[in-house]
C-alpha cells in the first residue's frame, strides 16, 4: 500500500504542515504530509462521533503506531472485534483489551493500564464523572503515556484534550444496489485543539480496510480560526 | 516414563474409531491406534491430518483436565522411587539413581514400577531408562507396545544413530541438514568450538544434547533463597483464585531470577492445606520456564491436587510455595534494546487491571479461522496460552471480506430495516430512522444444518451515518457489525 498523494493536494498540504513528533511510519504520514498531528507522551485525545463513523479505526491506527510495549483498549460495551486491530497493523501479542462494564471500577482499570502501557485507548461509558476523567488525563501526563478517549454517550469536559477529532459525515464505496460489498471509506473529521495549534480544520480520511489510513484532504474548509483549549 | 496417547485418555475420547489431540499450534500431539492406522502422525498439522483421515475425531489439548488423571500415576510412581519430575501430563522423569541400588538392579526396578503402573493405567506406556533424561525420552520413544521398556546401556551410542531431528531444534536442524549432517552421532563427533562459533547457544546445547552430555546445572551459588511464598488468611478455597495468586508470584520469581541471570529448568510446586499438610511436586522443561509456564503448571498441578486421587487440599489453600530449581547456566540474556523493567513495569500494571476488572476481563485475542468476525477471533485471558480451535490459514470460502467492522457484539443485536420493494430503505438507529445510500446483498450463510444452525442472509447497510453488517434469521434482522 503506497501513499500516492496527488502533487497539488500534496503542495497545498505542505502549506499547512505541521512539524509535530512522529507516531510511526504510516502515521508519520498522516502527521507531517496531512497536517494530522502525533500524541507526544503524556497527551491526549478525544475521538468523538456516532459508532460507524470510523472513529474505532482511526484509533486503532493511532495505537498501532506505539511500539515498545504493550497497547491497550478499555473496551466498555465489549464490542470491539480485535480484527479490525490486526488489520491495522498492531500485533495480536501487543495488544491487550480490559473489558469493563462497570462505571466504578471504569476509572480504576484506565488508571492501571496507565501505568504500564505503552498506549491506552479508553472508551468512556455514560456514566463516567468529569472528575474521573480529568484525574486519567492528569494521570496519563504523570506517567507520559498517551491516552485516546473514545466517548460512548457522553462529552469530555473541555480543556483536557490536546487533540481532538469529531467525525462528522461519512461515505462508503463499493456498494450499488445489491452489488459489491463495502471496499473504501471517506470519513470527514473535525480536528481541533492544542494540536492543531487552536485551530479548527476539516480533513477527509480515507480508509480501504488495510493498515494504512490516508488522509486526501487536509485543507477542507477551516471552520474557525480561534483558539481552544 | 510416557504415555504417547494420555491425551486421549479422557472422557469423551473416541475408543474405537480415529482420534487425535491437537495443541495450541494446530499440530497434532496424540493419536489413537485407528487414527495411526489411517496414517496420521504426531507433529502433522491439524487440517493435514483431517485431510489424511476425514473421520478422525480432534480433541483440544485440555492439560488441566488431563494432569487430573495423570496424578495417581505420578502418586503410583513416587511412592516407589521418590522425586517424580513431570513435564506434562502423560510424561515424567524418574531419578532412578539411589533406587537402582535398593531393588537390586534396574530389572528389578523396572519391573516393580510396571507391576504398579500396569495395574492402575493397563498397557500405553513405555519406558526409557538411561544416563541422562533426553536419552531416556527417546529410548521411551523408540519402545513398543510388546516390548514398552527400553533399557540404555550407552548413552552416546545410543543416540547417535538417531535423526538429527531428535534435538527438536528447528532452526538448526535445516542447516545440519544442509550441511550433510543427518544424525546425532555426526553431530556429536565434530568439535563443540566449531559449532559454538558457527551456531552460538543453540548450537552447542545440541552439540551437548548429541553427545549424550544433558545441560548441566549451573553450579553457581544463588546469594539468597529465591523461593516466592504467599500464604493466605482466610485460606483460598477457589482454584481460579488460587491460579492467579500463582501468575503474580510466578512473575516475581522470573523477575527475581532474571536480576541473578538465571532460569530454572525445574521447580517445586508446594501447597500447604489448613490442616497442615503438605504437598509437593516437581515439574521439569527441556527449556527454561518463564513466567507464563510456571503458572500453568502450578495451576495444573492445583487442579490435579483438588480434583485427582488423594485427599485433596483439605480445608482450602493456606500457603503456596514456587521454589526454583535446575538454574541454567546461561540465564537470561537480554537482547540489545530489550527494556527488562519497562517489561515488568506492564506485566505489573496488566496483573492490577486484572484484579480490578476480574480474570475474564482481561484478555487477548488470536486470529484463528472461522466465516463471522465473532469466529474469527480465539480469546483467551491474558497470561493464558491462546488456544485456536480452528486453522486461519485454511481458506474459509464465504468468509465476510475485509474490511472489517471494528464493533462486533458477542451476540447479534436486534436491528430494524425498512423495506421497500425487497430492497432496504431506512435503518433504524436508536431513535431516529436513517435513510440507506446503498447496500450489498444477501449472501446466503447456510451454517451447519445438521448442528440445528439457521440459515441466514447478510447484507452491509450503508447509511449517512455509519455502515453495518446484518443478518436476516428467521424473518428477524440481527446487527452483527459496525463498521466504525
Amino acid at each position: 500500500m503506497g501513499y500516492q498523494i496527488p502533487a497539488t493536494s500534496y503542495e497545498q498540504d505542505r502549506a499547512l504542515s505541521t512539524d509535530y513528533g512522529l507516531l510511526s511510519t504510516q502515521y508519520s504520514v498522516l502527521s507531517t504530509e496531512q497536517g494530522l498531528p502525533a500524541l507526544a507522551p503524556g497527551q491526549v485525545a478525544v475521538l468523538s462521533g456516532e459508532p460507524g463513523l470510523g472513529m474505532t479505526r482511526l484509533g486503532l491506527v493511532m495505537l498501532s503506531g506505539y511500539t515498545g510495549g504493550a497497547v491497550a483498549y478499555l473496551d466498555v460495551r465489549g464490542w470491539l472485534s480485535p480484527i479490525a486491530a490486526w488489520e491495522v497493523g498492531i500485533d495480536p501479542d501487543r495488544l491487550v483489551i480490559a473489558r469493563c462494564r462497570e462505571v466504578v471500577r471504569w476509572g480504576r482499570a484506565a488508571a492501571a493500564l496507565l501505568d504500564g502501557a505503552a498506549a491506552v485507548m479508553a472508551e468512556v461509558p455514560a456514566g463516567a464523572k468529569d472528575a474521573s476523567i480529568r484525574k486519567l488525563a492528569s494521570l496519563a501526563r504523570n506517567r507520559r503515556t498517551p491516552l485516546l478517549l473514545r466517548p460512548v454517550d457522553r462529552a469530555i469536559p473541555a480543556g483536557l484534550a490536546h487533540l481532538m477529532l469529531e467525525a462528522r459525515e461519512i461515505t462508503w464505496t463499493g456498494t450499488v444496489d445489491g452489488h459489491g460489498r463495502i471496499e473504501q471509506r471517506k470519513t470527514r473529521i473535525i480536528a481541533s485543539g492544542k494540536a492543531m495549534k487552536g485551530m479548527t480544520r476539516t480533513i477527509e480520511m480515507e480508509d480501504d480496510g488495510s493498515n494504512a489510513l490516508r488522509v486526501v484532504s487536509g485543507v477542507g474548509a477551516a471552520e474557525t480560526r480561534s483558539a481552544t483549549g | 516414563m510416557w504415555y504417547p496417547e494420555w491425551a486421549l485418555r479422557r472422557p469423551g475420547a473416541p475408543q474405537d474409531e480415529p482420534g487425535q489431540a491437537v495443541g495450541a499450534d494446530g499440530r497434532v500431539e496424540a493419536v489413537n491406534a485407528a487414527a495411526y492406522a489411517a496414517g496420521i502422525r504426531r507433529g502433522m498439522r491439524r487440517g493435514e491430518a483431517e485431510g489424511i483421515c476425514p473421520l478422525v475425531a480432534t480433541l483440544e489439548r485440555d492439560h488441566s483436565a488431563e494432569m487430573v488423571a495423570f496424578e495417581q500415576v505420578v502418586a503410583e510412581v513416587e511412592a516407589l522411587v521418590p522425586k517424580v519430575e513431570i513435564v506434562e501430563p502423560g510424561l515424567i522423569f524418574v531419578p532412578v539413581a539411589g533406587a537402582i541400588g535398593y531393588y537390586g538392579g534396574e530389572a528389578p526396578l523396572v519391573e516393580r514400577v510396571v507391576k504398579e503402573i500396569d495395574r492402575v493405567t493397563g498397557d500405553g506406556y513405555r519406558i526409557g531408562l538411561a544416563d541422562g533424561p533426553f536419552a531416556a525420552k527417546h529410548a521411551a520413544a523408540g519402545a513398543t507396545v510388546d516390548t514398552p521398556v527400553h533399557i540404555v546401556e550407552d548413552d552416546a551410542s545410543f543416540l547417535a544413530s538417531l535423526d538429527i531431528s531428535a534435538i527438536g531444534r528447528e532452526e538448526v536442524v535445516a542447516t545440519f541438514r544442509w550441511l550433510g549432517i543427518t544424525t546425532l552421532g555426526e553431530l556429536a563427533r565434530l568439535p563443540g568450538s566449531a559449532i559454538a562459533s558457527r551456531f552460538g547457544a543453540v548450537g552447542l546445547d545440541a552439540h551437548r544434547l548429541a553427545s549424550g552430555r544433558d545441560r548441566l546445572p549451573n553450579p553457581r551459588e544463588l546469594p539468597v533463597d529465591l523461593a516466592v511464598v504467599e500464604r493466605f488468611s482466610p485460606p483460598l478455597e477457589d482454584l481460579e483464585q488460587a491460579a492467579f495468586v500463582a501468575r503474580g508470584m510466578a512473575s516475581r520469581l522470573v523477575e527475581a531470577l532474571a536480576s541473578v541471570g538465571a532460569a530454572p529448568f525445574r521447580i517445586v510446586v508446594e501447597a500447604e492445606a489448613v490442616d497442615g499438610t503438605t504437598r509437593s511436586r516437581t515439574w521439569r522443561s527441556a527449556d527454561p520456564l518463564d513466567d507464563r509456564a510456571i503458572a500453568e503448571r502450578v495451576r495444573w498441578q492445583l487442579r490435579a491436587w483438588v480434583d485427582g486421587v488423594g485427599v485433596g487440599i483439605r480445608g482450602g489453600l493456606a500457603a503456596l510455595k514456587i521454589k526454583p530449581a535446575d538454574l541454567s547456566g546461561v540465564g537470561r540474556q537480554l537482547s540489545l534494546g530489550e527494556d527488562a523493567r519497562a517489561a515488568s513495569e506492564t506485566h505489573r500494571a496488566l496483573a492490577e487491571t486484572q484484579a480490578i476488572v476480574g480474570l475474564d476481563g482481561l484478555l487477548q485475542a488470536h486470529p484463528q479461522g472461522g466465516r463471522e468476525p465473532v469466529d474469527r477471533v480465539a480469546w483467551h485471558r491474558w497470561g493464558e496460552t491462546p488456544v485456536r480451535v480452528r486453522d486461519p490459514e485454511a481458506p474459509w470460502p464465504g468468509r465476510v471480506p475485509g474490511p472489517s467492522p471494528a464493533l462486533v457484539p458477542p451476540d447479534p443485536q436486534p436491528f430494524h430495516i425498512e423495506w421497500d420493494g425487497g430492497m432496504p430503505v431506512r435503518v433504524r438507529l436508536g431513535s431516529r430512522w436513517v435513510t440507506v445510500r446503498s447496500w450489498a446483498g444477501p449472501w446466503r450463510r447456510v451454517g451447519r444444518w445438521w448442528k440445528g444452525e439457521e440459515t441466514g442472509d447478510q447484507y452491509q447497510i450503508v447509511t449517512s451515518a455509519g455502515a453495518f453488517l446484518c443478518e436476516i434469521r428467521s424473518g428477524q434482522t440481527w446487527l452483527v457489525g459496525i463498521y466504525d
